[in-house]
């Protein structure tokens, strides 16, 4: 290699020259100024932080109350559970099964499958788990997106402020954490390293 | 390839330092802070948990109904369960952080409904808020376990007089009742049960601190309850009562002579008049009393600090 090799800017896409990028240093594109890389910086670190500060996180998206609602004193407090099952109550099975599956499995499955992939990548072994587990977070990423739908019914319901008082409970602020958390991982997850070979990881580290 | 490199040099890449990666970890950190923080609130803000035993629930709801105190929220019914006897229902409550002190042995808590006895409609937020658990506190041992009661008790006033009005029936006064001098209301009844031979009705009465030396050993208690109608010849009919509460709930009226005699003692006995005669109502005894200011009080804000049980 001679330390010296091409790469191009995935932002501008201009391809220039990058000499050997000593530890501690990070290059940067001639012309966009954006960071250069053969593969996102920190991938795996980036990915296993995230994905535990989700995990973290969880717990309290799913004990606290999202919302608590005062009506003249009737004051109740709703978790996402005790939603869906109060849904589930009123027969609304598929609403409350799509709930359920948006708003407390897919997170859960995708934490520990970042959390699996960051952790073992740099195994030898498991390598078709590794790229089987990355197929199954693509497939639910886009069901995650429901988690936006979850969050504007909440919004709505603190619109209701002038009936009653309706405020946001721990629970949507640790939700929304989880949510932009494991969006943030899987960002930094880069599925290159799946395949890399130990050269390769040597060379792009 | 080769050609075009040569050609035209490409442009660097700039190498620039990049912020450490172990910065990435004060995500996770954070988030664990965050947990704590919210532990640490919940382990602040939680009260005991209460056990409170009523003979009948209805209106309470598990997880809903409040317990308040003076008008704010500081509990929360959890459970509602049948004791095994099947005598009472075993109500849990937890209560706030700030309420632990309410928690002492002579606590009294009641159900507070919608009621509309004596002339006065109460609980009337209740309707629409549903019924709630109200406490009056003690001051004993710490405790978990109470016996829930059926009414709203007297509220404790220290310094009142207690006087017993014997009546040869007890005609519209009823518990609450008020105690009126110069048709202003100083006390009220407290109680009444049939006297040891069953010949008259003694009332029980209190009449607050600041009032108490109006009741001498002369006064004269009159009922004061119902309607007042007076026909007179040239007058046509003429109807009064003290007030809407007195004609409804029954009260009770007192005078003291222009000459008092001695301050009444705790326990003075007293007869209680059918009706007023016109020269008790002209009587005008000069009794110095120590009133309280009317105009609200602002010297007197209360400590930051809690004031300590008796």
């Amino acid at each position: 290699m001679g330390g010296d090799s091409l790469i191009a800017c995935e932002t501008c896409g201009l391809v220039q020259e990058l000499a050997e990028v000593p530890k501690g240093s990070a290059a940067h594109c001639a012309r966009c100024d954006f960071h250069l890389f053969h593969r996102r910086p920190n991938t795996r670190l980036r990915t296993l932080t995230f994905s535990l500060a989700a995990l973290i996180l969880y717990f309290p998206s799913n004990l606290y109350p999202i919302v608590t609602a005062e009506y003249h004193g009737i004051y109740s407090e709703t978790t996402i559970l005790q939603g869906i099952r109060t849904l589930f109550q009123d027969r609304q099975y598929v609403i409350a099964s799509l709930i359920l599956c948006t708003s407390i499995l897919s997170p859960a499955l995708k934490i520990m499958g970042l959390l699996f992939l960051s952790l073992t990548i740099e195994w030898p072994r498991w390598k078709k788990a590794r790229t089987w587990v990355y197929q199954v977070i693509r497939i639910i990423d886009p069901w995650n997106m429901l988690e936006v739908f979850l969050l504007a019914i909440c919004v709505s319901m603190i619109e209701m402020g002038q009936v009653a008082s309706v405020h946001p409970g721990r629970g949507v602020f640790s939700f929304t954490a989880v949510v932009a958390l494991t969006l943030l991982a899987t960002l930094s997850f880069d599925p290159r390293v799946l395949w890399d070979s130990p050269e390769e990881k040597k060379r792009y580290e | 390839m080769n050609r075009l490199v040569a050609e035209r040099s490409l442009p660097k890449a700039v190498i620039k330092k990049a912020r450490p990666a172990w910065l990435l970890w004060l995500v996770p950190i954070g988030a664990a802070a965050l947990c704590l923080w919210f532990l640490y609130r919940d382990f602040v803000a939680t009260g005991p948990l209460i056990t409170i035993y009523f003979q009948n629930v209805s209106g309470l709801q598990a997880g809903n109904t409040q317990v308040q105190f003076r008008g704010s929220q500081i509990g929360q019914v959890k459970t509602l369960t049948l004791t095994s006897d099947l005598q009472h229902v075993k109500v849990t409550t937890r209560l706030a952080g700030s309420a632990k002190d309410l928690a002492r042995a002579g606590s009294l808590f009641w159900i507070v409904r919608p009621e509309l006895k004596m002339g006065t409609i109460s609980g009337l937020q209740t309707i629409v808020s549903g019924d709630y658990i109200d406490v009056q506190p003690g001051n004993g041992e710490p405790t978990n376990v109470f016996m829930g009661v059926e009414h709203q008790p007297l509220a404790e006033q220290p310094g009142a007089l207690s006087i017993i009005v014997r009546a040869s029936a007890l005609n519209s006064v009823q518990e609450h009742s008020p105690v009126f001098y110069r048709s202003l209301p100083v006390g009220e009844v407290t109680g009444y049960q049939l006297a040891s031979d069953g010949r008259a009705v003694m009332i029980r009465a209190r009449v607050s601190q600041e009032y108490a030396p109006l009741v001498r050993e002369n006064s004269i208690f009159w009922n004061a309850g119902g309607l007042d109608i007076h026909f007179g010849l040239f007058k046509g009919a003429e109807a009064s009562a003290i007030s809407a509460q007195s004609l409804l709930g029954g009260g009770i009226e007192f005078a003291t002579p222009s000459n008092p005699g001695a301050p009444a003692a705790n326990g003075a006995v007293f007869e209680l008049n059918e009706k007023a005669k016109d020269e008790w109502k002209n009587w005008a005894p000069s009794i110095p009393l120590h009133l309280p200011d009317q105009a609200p009080r602002t010297d007197s804000l209360p400590n930051s600090q809690p004031p300590e049980p008796k």
